[in-house]
């Protein structure tokens, strides 16, 4: 055996399975340089191991015995707490979410309310602005809106749920079919009307009070 | 040179099993044990899930020996190691109802051991920053009335700075159970749960990377080596 087999079989071999008629251990008898190498890895690995088996605890087992035990309860008790916490607080959250509007929004996020339809109501008698005055309290939920015409044109166009589509269909019909609305009688008509009652001639160049014309305000747009 | 075996450990079992074979078992703390006494600590151990503190400390007193030592190699210094200990015990007594009576407990317990390091040394890595230096941490009251014992520390924590700091902690630890506690590359497989070519993998990256920065403390090494 040479010195580089040696020096190899030191190196990852089992210090306890070279036995003195090993051929590491003859080759380390006979040679100068490996006997020295080999008796210093033996050493040191037999000072760790005396050293480290030997080492023994400082603790009292008792007193060891006792922290175990309390610490372990301590551990048991505050598992629960944390357990019961956050289930509060799940519950907090999952409550919050769903009572608030701003939790409602969070849980639908953007996705996009396929429930929505659009509809455009063609208005006779009253104003695109009247009749988003009338509807405004009843489109509200999420993604519903009405728009104005910007033309000219006497219609208005809703967006929202069935339900708020029928209320405001109902609205509308409802104030354009009115016969006590403005757009129904002559300007003349109620002049007429109302100076009889007041016994004054009546007036050639007077104006009557009109409803708002679809052209006298540009059409607004709510978001 | 020393003749006689070094492994203390494996002589301890040894001496134990003969000392069964002659029916005088001593009662005192025993690192490895066979499989008559399985009976004795999974009796133990159920009278400890029941909720008997006087066998729970009887447990305590006969395996905090071989716990600590286990722990030594998962630890820094001895100091650690105790705190590794303790850590154990506090899990054992949490789950020593789920110890099933059909291995040893001691292999029960080494793997909580393993376990309890691992967690221990992550929590310390994440708490590094605001941790004392380990020069600035106090020295426990115990030192101050044992000297002898604060000595023997000192070794413990020379030989692991020396042997195993830059190890990692699988290499570590077979290198440990084989060499110096003398257990067979299978027993530290069926102990750690690997398999027996890993255990061998990793003795020899072990042994490679050890014997190599012992050798090369010594002069004769550098005209060898060449």
């Amino acid at each position: 055996m040479t010195c580089q087999e040696c020096l190899s079989e030191l190196a990852t071999g089992s210090l306890r399975d070279l036995t003195p008629d090993s051929d590491v251990m003859r080759h380390c008898s006979s040679c100068t340089d490996c006997g020295p190498l080999a008796t210093m890895l033996r050493e040191r690995e037999y000072n760790a191991a005396t050293i480290l088996n030997s080492l023994p605890p400082m603790s009292n087992p008792i007193a060891v015995a006792e922290t175990a035990a309390l610490v372990a309860k301590r551990r048991r008790v505050g598992k629960v707490v944390v357990f019961l916490t956050g289930a509060a607080l799940v519950a907090t959250i999952w409550i919050s979410l769903f009572v608030t509007r701003i939790g409602r929004d969070m849980i639908t996020g953007d996705r996009p309310n396929r429930a929505l339809i659009t509809e455009t109501f063609t208005l006779s008698c009253l104003s695109p602005q009247q009749a988003g005055d009338i509807i405004n309290p009843y489109v509200r939920s999420r993604g519903s809106t009405y728009y104005l015409s910007t033309s000219g044109l006497s219609a208005i166009t809703v967006r929202g749920t069935p339900d708020e589509l029928t209320k405001s269909r109902r609205l509308i019909r409802q104030f354009e079919s009115d016969p006590q609305a403005a757009c129904r009688h002559s300007p003349f008509e109620k002049v007429d009307e109302i100076q009889k009652r007041s016994g004054a001639p009546p007036e050639p160049n007077a104006s009557p009070a009109l409803a708002p014309s679809p052209d006298a305000a540009p059409p607004a747009k709510k978001q | 040179m020393p003749t006689q075996p070094y492994i203390s450990l494996s002589m301890r079992r040894r001496g134990f099993r003969r000392r069964q074979r002659n029916g005088a078992e001593d009662g005192a703390a025993v690192v490895y044990r066979d499989r008559s006494s399985w009976a004795l600590d999974a009796q133990l151990a159920s009278r400890a899930s029941s909720g008997d503190d006087a066998a729970f400390t009887t447990l305590v007193t006969r395996f905090q020996p071989a716990v600590f030592r286990w722990a030594l190699i998962f630890a820094r210094d001895p100091d650690e190691a105790e705190d590794i200990a303790q850590e154990v015990f506090v899990r054992t007594h949490r789950q020593i109802g789920n110890y099933r009576s059909d291995g040893p407990l001691e292999a029960w317990l080494y793997k909580i051991t393993r376990r309890a390091a691992t967690q221990m040394r992550r929590t310390r890595k994440r708490r590094g920053r605001l941790a004392l230096t380990p020069a600035a941490r106090p020295l426990r009251d115990v030192y101050t009335t044992d000297p002898g014992g604060r000595v023997d520390r000192e070794r413990a924590a020379t030989v692991i700075r020396e042997l195993f700091a830059e190890l990692p902690q699988r290499q570590r630890e077979i290198f440990d159970l084989v060499d110096l506690q003398g257990l067979s590359p299978g027993e530290v497989a069926e102990r750690t749960g690997m398999k027996p070519v890993s255990v061998r993998a990793n003795l020899f990256k072990a042994r490679k990377s050890i014997r190599d920065g012992l050798l090369a403390t010594h002069p004769a090494y550098g005209e060898l080596s060449r």
